[in-house]
């Protein structure tokens, strides 16, 4: 096995309050392998979405990284300046977002907005930047690209956006794209497109690929391997065939039970009775001991670890 | 009310200092027979132009009253017109921003419109310009006699309504598309209903906000119309007609004639801005959620 | 009655597009939400009317609902014309048609309590102020919520606690026709499914007839017993739900169809697209 391109270990997120601080990452731990495609999945609240925000230092004034270690590529990214981040920001990770529509300045071309970023991080002329632009967005499937690049954001579609912003993303060939509910925002024939292009781009670029989502059924259809949080803590990590045919742990079979789904039997659908966490009322143990139907005692009093065990960790007292 | 504990709890110093001032001069302003120690309209001419001394705290004017009582019942004039003006524009103005967001079409055009122009010339030139036109003093509308302080009132409250209109405009608009109104709406409720009961208590904070900072705005208008003797009619004592009479004391060095209404001014606006700050952090959504987060 | 409960014939909203002056000097085009729309629904039947954005499906619902009015054609309720219904907003008509909307946050008054919002609604349904309480317990036990929610503000409760006040408010009218628009899109997975069978189960046990608006196809096969597809405007197939999603017939429901994310065994087809994308 090659060596990890990102590594994350022990992972805390807090945000300041009144009281102190309230943590919302609570100790994760996980690795990307160069080239692999990772989907990350959790409802909101879970802390999907800002651990791979404090990964990418991009937590803002609110939140801060309160622990844990963070390598890329045998750096570590905690350690590393501001200018540092900038540098590896865009050029050696890239980020995609949920709103396509917040995502771009309505201000700037799309071609201005593109080759900004790629002089940022490669020395080209004007000329040469337009020129990997246009090439990127071809790459993700915007015919005429050379001509488009003088399109404003307000003159493409949701779904065109989000290409753009994907071609954005590639444009300086970063080894990892971090694509936080690329889809959310978008229609689900558009949804379907996307998806399918991310792993189009994972092959043919050999990008290691961060897929950060709700929707267990969408990433199963493109990713190598499944990691599932809740309550700020990953509760189960696997190769998508296991998490998707044998999950081991109850959240995880809930949480693919309670999906309708176009196949299947009719009638009542699974449910998990009450809400998620709320952030500053995490219970003392398993996160999920709560709405879990099999929790004994000692899942509502002790936090179980995450162990390993033949390429597959779960963090349960009683997994299955 | 927990919640408002709660929010006065995490007020900073310069909330604390501005409602400290407002309500020093409120109270001034209130109770000044009770505390002002001489006749504010008393000619003194034995005593005129006396210096600042043990006798008379704030020194006296040309007439010999005294400036400190004068200062006191001026507090009466200038914040009389300045919160009731604000009262009478927030009736005004709030309504007319209800009213074209809730309408919407021509008539939140046509609304929307007129409150553009008025608000296209400043509040002053227009104060000047209509009082200029209507002539000082008390005016009469048909058998209806206006005293002129109701008149100054009335006028620099129309003067601000453009401005609580846009205000209220602004956010019944986003208010008034939210689905909560459309539900009151399929349930029956009248219009009048939707607009007390759902509209209007969604849009009170910055409207409040507001307020506080135009008292200080109509201070100033009414002792800029009183300076130039249009306002408040001597011998009523004003900040504004005191700084007015003290235009020559400048040159023949009776420097206590400007410089105690001057201050009295400053510090009012100042105090009535700090409150306006700090009632808008409060109001703050986010600073609502920096204390729900906690 | 034997007719059906609602209907629209021939409805058609449009929009004018452009700024004031366009409008006032008529030099403004119209975009067309909903285009010659005819459409019954049977009392009692459960209906999903699925589309993408701009399909016109949230349009379809306001009119419905007489939030908005056609440009043209009307809307039929238990065979009487909305538009001659509505010349009097407050009367009882009014009760028999009610919505549940989609953003959880955006519906409710931020600073009325759930008690408060249900009186007032108790109240205009003309219900007298002694039997609130009571009917206030009995409408939050209805949709799975305990008495203790009552005196909370609607900033205190999660999405799904919040969507089903909603769903409370809309049933204290006593409505026959309920029209859901995407109720379940802005909650997280696990409280979607609480809220999906707590409709399935209220419609069956009130006899409701029901309009879910949705986009997702998997959602709409259990729930409902008819499938209308929506797109641009106009209804491109419509019919029980079993027979839409088995044999679809118009080429946009099949591909409406095939872009629900079916897992692992969604797996090879993604990879096949990909692959005959790369190709071409």
């Amino acid at each position: 096995m090659s060596a990890p391109l990102l590594e994350v270990e022990d992972l805390h997120v807090g945000f300041r309050g009144a009281d102190g601080i309230v943590e919302a990452v609570r100790g994760v731990d996980f690795s990307v392998a160069p080239g692999e495609i990772v989907g990350v999945v959790g409802e909101s609240g879970s802390g999907k979405s800002l651990s791979m925000l404090a990964v990418m230092r991009l937590l803002g004034t609110t939140a801060r990284i309160t622990g844990g270690r963070v390598r890329f590529a045998g750096e570590d990214l905690l350690a590393a300046g501001e200018a540092r981040m900038r540098d590896i920001r865009g050029r050696d990770i890239a980020m995609v977002f949920q709103d396509p529509q917040s995502a771009l300045n309505p201000a700037l071309t799309i071609g201005r907005q593109m080759t900004d970023v790629v002089r940022a991080h490669r020395r080209v002329s004007a000329g040469g930047a337009r020129r990997i632009a246009a090439e990127a967005l071809e790459r993700v499937g915007i015919s005429d690209a050379a001509r488009r690049l003088d399109a404003y954001p307000h003159q493409f579609s949701g779904g065109m956006r989000q290409r753009a912003l994907i071609a954005m993303a590639i444009a300086c060939r970063p080894r990892l794209l971090i694509a936080d509910e690329p889809t959310t925002a978008l229609d689900v024939t558009v949804q379907a497109q996307i998806v399918n292009l991310i792993a189009e781009l994972r092959r043919d670029l050999d990008l290691a690929v961060v897929f950060i989502s709700h929707n267990l059924q969408l990433v199963a259809e493109i990713v190598d391997r499944v990691m599932v949080m809740y309550g700020g803590r990953v509760v189960e990590d696997g190769p998508v065939a296991d998490i998707e045919t044998a999950a081991r742990h109850p959240y995880t079979r809930l949480l693919k039970a309670c999906v309708p789904s176009l196949q299947g039997p009719l009638g009542p659908l699974t449910t998990i009775e009450g809400a998620p966490p709320r952030l500053g009322r995490m219970p003392a143990g398993c996160p999920f001991a709560p709405r879990c139907p099999q929790a004994v005692d000692r899942c509502e009093r002790e936090m179980p670890a995450l162990v390993a065990d033949a390429g597959r960790r779960v963090a349960c007292w009683r997994p299955q | 009310m927990n919640r408002l504990i709660q929010l006065v709890r995490t007020a900073d110093w310069t909330g604390w200092l501005g409602a400290a001032i407002v309500l020093v001069m409120l109270g001034a302003a209130i109770a000044a027979p009770l505390i002002a120690p001489y006749d504010p309209v008393a000619i003194n001419i034995e005593h005129r132009l006396t210096a600042p001394d043990a006798t008379y705290w704030l020194g006296t004017d040309q007439a010999g009253r005294d400036v400190l009582s004068r200062v006191i019942y001026g507090a009466r004039a200038s914040l009389a017109v300045g919160i009731g003006a604000v009262i009478i524009g927030a009736l005004i103005g709030v309504s007319a921003g209800l009213f074209a967001a809730y309408k919407g079409g021509l008539g939140d055009q046509i609304t929307m419109r007129i409150v553009d122009a008025i608000a296209s010339i400043p509040l002053l030139v227009w104060a000047i310009a209509i009082v200029g036109v209507l002539g000082v003093g008390p005016v009469a509308i048909g058998s209806l006699q206006l005293p002129n302080e109701v008149k100054i009132v009335t006028l620099i409250g129309c003067l601000f309504s453009p401005v609580f209109a846009r205000v209220t405009y602004a956010v019944a608009q986003r208010i008034v598309s939210a689905d909560y109104v459309k539900a009151r709406y399929l349930q029956g409720a009248s219009h009048w209903q939707i607009v007390t009961g759902d509209v209007l208590p969604n849009c009170l904070s910055p409207i409040i906000v507001q307020a506080t900072l135009l008292v200080a705005i109509g201070i100033v208008i009414e002792a800029s119309i009183s300076f130039v003797g249009l306002g408040v009619q001597p011998p009523q004592p004003s900040w504004g007609t005191m700084l007015s009479d003290a235009r020559n004391a400048i040159y023949s060095g009776e420097w206590w004639l400007p410089v105690f209404p001057g201050l009295a001014i400053s510090v009012t606006v100042i105090g009535f801005n700090l409150l306006g700050d700090a009632v808008r952090d409060l109001f703050d959504p986010r600073h609502e959620a920096r204390t729900l987060v906690a | 009655m034997n007719g059906p409960i609602l209907a629209l014939r021939g409805v058609t909203k449009s929009y004018p597009q452009g700024g004031f002056l366009d409008r006032l000097v008529g030099a403004a085009s119209r975009f067309v939400a909903l285009d010659d729309v005819t459409l019954e629904v049977a009392r009692g039947d459960v209906v999903g009317i699925v589309g993408e954005s701009g399909s016109g499906k949230s349009t379809l619902a306001s009119l419905a609902v007489g939030l908005t009015r056609p440009t043209a054609g009307e809307v039929l309720l238990d065979g009487e014309p909305l538009a001659a219904l509505m010349r009097d907003h407050a009367a009882p008509w009014r009760r028999r048609i009610q919505m549940v909307f989609q953003d959880s946050s955006s519906a409710l008054n931020p600073r009325k309590t759930i008690a408060r919002c249900l009186a007032e609604t108790l109240a205009l349904r003309g219900v007298p102020h002694q039997a609130w309480e009571a009917e206030t317990v009995a409408l939050l036990g209805l949709v799975g919520l305990g008495a203790e929610t009552a005196p909370r503000l609607p900033h205190e409760l999660s999405g799904g606690q919040r969507q089903r006040v909603g769903l409370a408010r809309a049933l204290a009218m006593k409505p026959d026709i309920l029209i859901a628009d995407e109720p379940v899109s802005s909650l997280d997975v696990s409280l979607q499914a609480q809220v999906i069978n707590l409709l399935s189960r209220l419609a069956v046990d009130l006899g409701l007839t029901l309009l879910f608006i949705s986009h997702d196809l998997a959602v709409v096969r259990t729930l409902c017993s008819r499938i209308i597809v929506m797109r641009q405007g106009r209804i491109v197939e419509d019919g029980p739900c079993r027979d839409v999603l088995e044999r679809p017939t118009h080429p946009y429901t099949q591909l409406l169809i095939s872009s629900v994310p079916r897992g692992i065994a969604g797996r090879r087809t993604a990879v096949a697209a990909a692959a005959t994308g790369a190709a071409g």
